[in-house]
């Protein structure tokens, strides 16, 4: 389980950056991801644009570039209508792991 | 589709690389912008961001992982590896290359030579319904159908779509340059549509042409458009002369159905109502299509029962005759040539098996120095199946360069297949003209190259990753043998190698015996010094046994009159020639028995035949000068008839006469018994024989023979002149020495052979590299022990002793595997083949003794160097 349900997890995070900001370019939901965990959470690039390119191949996301409000070209991924239906999947099996985890750890 | 987008991805590399350099670029300018905004002087900012942002090299190789993960990057990439690998090592490369090549071509080659000849000789749509109809008597067997009996099933028989009819006619051609004979077949308009065949060129008779007066159209065969009209496409409406009549050409039949193979064109059937009346000559040949859901035993079944029915209506023509069907695949193929074919291709599979032992072993030795290579990579962090997909992409590699070789020299083989034939045999083999390298051929080809690749090299892969890790780092050399099993899995393709080439030499071996058998089975009669060739008088032209017997007398008295001819005779068959009309006769006041007919080989004789053959007399007298037309006919007859007939009696003196008991034959006195004598080649029958004289029963076809002391083929031209000065329309066929004639009958055989004994060879040669290569190497990693060895006081001999005592266990075991595996094939092969012993000891010690010597001459030369290893250096250098 480990592996892939920490890439999971990963992805499953990105996802929902994206469904909840619309176009994003990767620098944008590393701040996003760190912003909305209250720094609790921060995303690797080393991990994160694998996973943006994977995504990407899967039809999850799709990505054009643009230019960012200062005027830089990057590179925005947005959600496709494959990657909402990988997001509510991604996040039934997310909850069913808190809740498993949660219960171990609570008869433990 | 996402695996488009990564395929498409393999070919965009570059633009790729670009765009993701390009993307992590722009996210770490953001980032040393928001640093910047946080304060940070720009030089700070963009270090916190690359610090931050990690190694991008290695960032950048996940992500393009990422965008083209598809194994077949991979595959690329372990191709080009692969590649340099086959590079850095030629030796081995060219050797397996090479030898792969020869494994893939030579069954490429027999596979496309086998489709075309035997496995789809015609392309005939449905092939298996097409039936061949023959009579069959309860004594005599197979026979032509009487014309008769044809339209009686015709009209009564159920299980067929269609049937046709048809019969071969010699003819002359003499409106088209020199005047020639060809074979013309008259058949029934629907033996086209039984075949299923469009014209190439025009169109094909119909049944109202079938009809006397209508009749003069011709539809030519692909070969003989090719051959006496060079394939002109403007031949349609072209008017011929066949034996004196007109007709005209309106079609030309396709290339990939010449059947049959011996037709040069094919003319309407128009019966008489004397022949369809007629039930007792079977003449004619009868080919039907079944109707679809009707099996071969029910047609089969349901002629036998009209066959039943018509012999209780018809019993004086009919007793004792029934009907039996074939497969037209079945008697287009003759019972030799799929078996000749299935020999090749069994013997050709066996050189395959060769080349992979011998690749597989080529590996081994390399696996040797590739140890340390592989456990560098396996301490680099590669995992087992990633090495062993690289090894093993790496033999799928030489498997595909092998084949790309191996249709190189498919096709350079059946280019000297086709070469070799000789044409007038080739031009009796339906499916001859239509080998080419096929489609089927490559993708078998293909799929050869792959298992041969897989084959060869899983075993050496797997044995490659069993190696000890730190052991093989640790020493990093050679010297570590993984004793017990890789050595002995190395033995196994060794001996299996020598075994198969064993075998597959004796095979050969025994088979070119039986071919040098029967090719020297007519040695007595000094085959070399006689020519021979075929005449038909055109029956308008000598239409009465007068002007036959006239021609015979005059043309053979001016044959002998040709400076340096011994003697000019003409029979219907040659000794061993498997000719000949085998007839039924009745003996003078004696009934017949029913169902015990009574048969001999009827052959047309001169006077001076029984001289010129040193065929003695035994009894009675020989033809004379006096046994004219108007004399009583009489007859010569062989032991074996006498035995059969007249057992205990003298012969002589009693009658005979050839045909059925309606016969118009005259009454033949026995004069003589002549000298038992073989008419038979292949036929396993022997035969009786009744000998006339051609002055009195003179024979419209007929061959004839020139014996002379010298050179037989410099008489040709004179005795061709000396023919046309009689009459100068006569068509003569191609004048050929009997030995030719006999290299002609046995070219199947002689085929068969020297393509089997060409495959040993190249077994034999792939097995002598194998003994080489693995002495090679035993040598190569005892190399140490050697020294230890010599430096213990070992001589030098008892070091070449050893080593050569190693070669001889491993070539003993594989000689006894290969004895015992061509005997047990021999036995099968034998009962098949004329002439073949399985159990002849002469080809199993000659061959024993060869390959002894030959796989220890190939280890000589490891031995030696072996023996010369110097202790001092073998030691250091460790």
């Amino acid at each position: 389980m480990a592996k892939s349900d920490l890439q999971g997890t990963l992805d499953l995070l990105v996802l929902k950056t994206l469904a909840h900001n619309g176009a994003l370019h990767g620098y944008g939901i590393v701040l996003h991801i760190q912003n909305a965990s209250n720094d609790l959470l921060s995303v690797e690039e080393g991990s994160l644009y694998p996973a943006l390119h994977r995504m990407e191949q899967n039809s999850w996301i799709d990505a054009e570039w643009a230019l960012t409000e200062t005027n830089r070209r990057a590179k925005y991924y947005k959600l496709t209508a494959k990657g909402r239906k990988q997001l509510q999947q991604a996040e039934e099996s997310f909850d069913q792991l808190v809740k498993g985890v949660r219960a171990v750890m609570r008869y433990a | 589709m996402s695996l488009i987008r990564k395929i498409r991805n393999l070919f965009h590399r570059a633009d790729i690389d670009r765009e993701i350099n390009a993307e992590l670029q722009s996210h770490i300018d953001l980032a040393t912008e928001a640093n910047m905004g946080r304060g940070l002087p720009r030089a700070a900012a963009r270090r916190e961001a690359l610090l931050r942002f990690g190694n991008p090299t290695t960032t950048r190789e996940h992500v393009t992982a990422a965008d083209a993960t598809l194994s077949l990057d991979r595959f690329w990439a372990d191709l080009r590896y692969a590649g340099r690998q086959l590079v850095k090592s030629p030796g081995f490369s060219i050797t397996a290359i090479l030898s792969i090549s020869i494994g893939i071509g030579a069954n490429t080659a027999i596979f496309s030579s086998m489709d075309a000849v035997v496995l789809r000789p015609l392309a005939v749509p449905a092939m298996d319904h097409v039936l061949t109809i023959a009579e069959h008597h309860e004594r005599t067997g197979d026979d032509n159908v009487s014309l008769a009996n044809y339209e009686d099933w015709v009209r009564r028989s159920r299980s067929f779509e269609e049937l046709s009819v048809r019969t071969g006619v010699d003819m002359n051609l003499t409106s088209v340059g020199d005047a020639a004979h060809i074979h013309a077949e008259m058949a029934s308009a629907n033996f086209f549509s039984v075949l299923r065949v469009q014209p190439l060129l025009g169109r094909l008779f119909v049944d109202n042409e079938c009809t006397a007066g209508r009749d003069t159209v011709a539809v030519l065969n692909y070969g003989f458009w090719q051959r006496n009209f060079a394939g002109d496409p403007s031949i349609l409406g072209r008017r011929i002369e066949l034996d004196q009549r007109t007709y005209t050409i309106i079609g030309v039949l396709p290339k990939s159905v010449q059947y049959p193979a011996e037709a040069d064109i094919f003319l309407p059937f128009a019966p008489t109502p004397q022949q369809l009346a007629n039930r007792s000559d079977h003449l004619y040949l009868v080919e039907g299509r079944l109707r679809d859901g009707v099996t071969l035993p029910q047609a089969q079944s349901e002629l036998r029962s009209i066959a039943s029915q018509l012999a209780n209506t018809y019993p004086i023509t009919n007793r004792g005759w029934t009907i039996h069907a074939d497969p037209l695949l079945d008697v287009i193929n003759g019972p030799l040539t799929p078996l000749y074919y299935r020999l090749l291709m069994g013997a050709t599979f066996f050189v395959l098996l060769v080349v992979c032992a011998n690749v597989a072993n080529l590996q081994f030795a390399r696996g040797i120095g590739r140890r340390t290579e592989i456990a560098m990579r396996t301490a680099l962090g590669a995992t087992r199946t990633r090495i062993l997909r690289q090894l093993l992409t790496e033999n799928i590699l030489l498997g595909l360069i092998g084949a790309g070789g191996g249709l190189l020299f498919g096709w350079l083989y059946l280019r000297l297949t086709l070469v070799f034939m000789p044409e007038q045999v080739a031009r009796h083999m339906s499916g001859w003209s239509n080998i080419s390298l096929n489609g089927r051929a490559f993708a078998l080809s293909l799929v050869l190259a792959l298992v041969a690749g897989l084959v060869s090299g899983l075993a050496p892969a797997l044995e490659a990753l069993r190696i000890n890790l730190s052991d093989q780092l640790k020493a990093g050399s050679r010297s570590t043998i993984g004793a017990g099993r890789r050595r002995w899995l190395r033995n196994i393709f060794a001996i299996a190698q020598i075994s198969l080439a064993v075998a597959l030499v004796v095979g050969a071996a025994l088979m070119a015996k039986g071919m040098v058998a029967q090719l020297h089975v007519a040695d007595a009669y000094n085959p070399e010094k006689v020519l021979t060739f075929n005449v038909a008088l055109p029956a308008r032209q000598y239409d009465t046994p007068q002007k036959q017997a006239a021609w015979y007398v005059e043309s053979l008295a001016k044959l002998r009159a040709l400076p340096g001819v011994t003697h000019a005779n003409v029979t219907n068959a040659l000794p061993y020639s498997d000719y000949g009309w085998n007839r039924e006769f009745q003996i003078e006041n004696r009934p017949t028995t029913p169902g015990k007919d009574q048969n001999a080989l009827n052959l047309v004789v001169d006077s001076d035949y029984f001289s010129a053959f040193h065929i003695p007399i035994i009894d009675g007298r020989a033809f004379s000068g006096s046994d004219s037309i108007q004399a009583t006919p009489v007859a010569i007859v062989s032991p074996r008839f006498v035995a059969q007939y007249f057992p205990g009696q003298n012969p002589i003196g009693h009658r005979i006469r050839m045909g059925h008991t309606d016969s118009s034959d005259p009454w033949l006195t026995i004069v003589g018994v002549a000298h038992e004598t073989s008419y038979t080649l292949w036929d396993q029958n022997q035969y009786s024989v009744v000998y006339v004289n051609t002055t009195q029963r003179p024979s419209p076809t007929t061959t004839y023979t020139i014996t002379t002391n010298g050179n037989p083929l410099a008489l040709a031209e004179p005795a061709r002149k000396a023919l046309a000065s009689i009459d100068p329309a006569l068509p003569l066929d191609s004048i050929l020495t009997w030995h030719h004639f006999l290299i002609d009958e046995l070219i199947g055989l002689i085929y068969a052979a020297g393509m089997i004994g060409l495959d040993a060879l190249i077994a034999l040669f792939l097995a002598a590299i194998g003994i080489f290569g693995v002495m090679a190497n035993v040598v190569g990693e005892q190399t140490r022990e050697i020294g230890v060895r010599l430096a213990m006081g070992a001589r030098r001999e008892d070091v070449l002793r050893m080593v050569l005592r190693r070669a001889s266990r491993l070539t003993g075991i594989g000689l006894l595997g290969g004895l015992a595996l061509a005997f047990f094939l021999a036995r099968g092969v034998a009962n098949l083949l004329v002439g073949v012993r399985p159990d002849d000891p002469l080809v199993f010690g000659s061959i024993t003794v060869t390959i002894a010597l030959i796989a220890l001459a190939s280890s000589w030369i490891p031995a030696r160097r072996a023996s010369r290893v110097d202790p001092l250096e073998a030691l250091r250098s460790e």
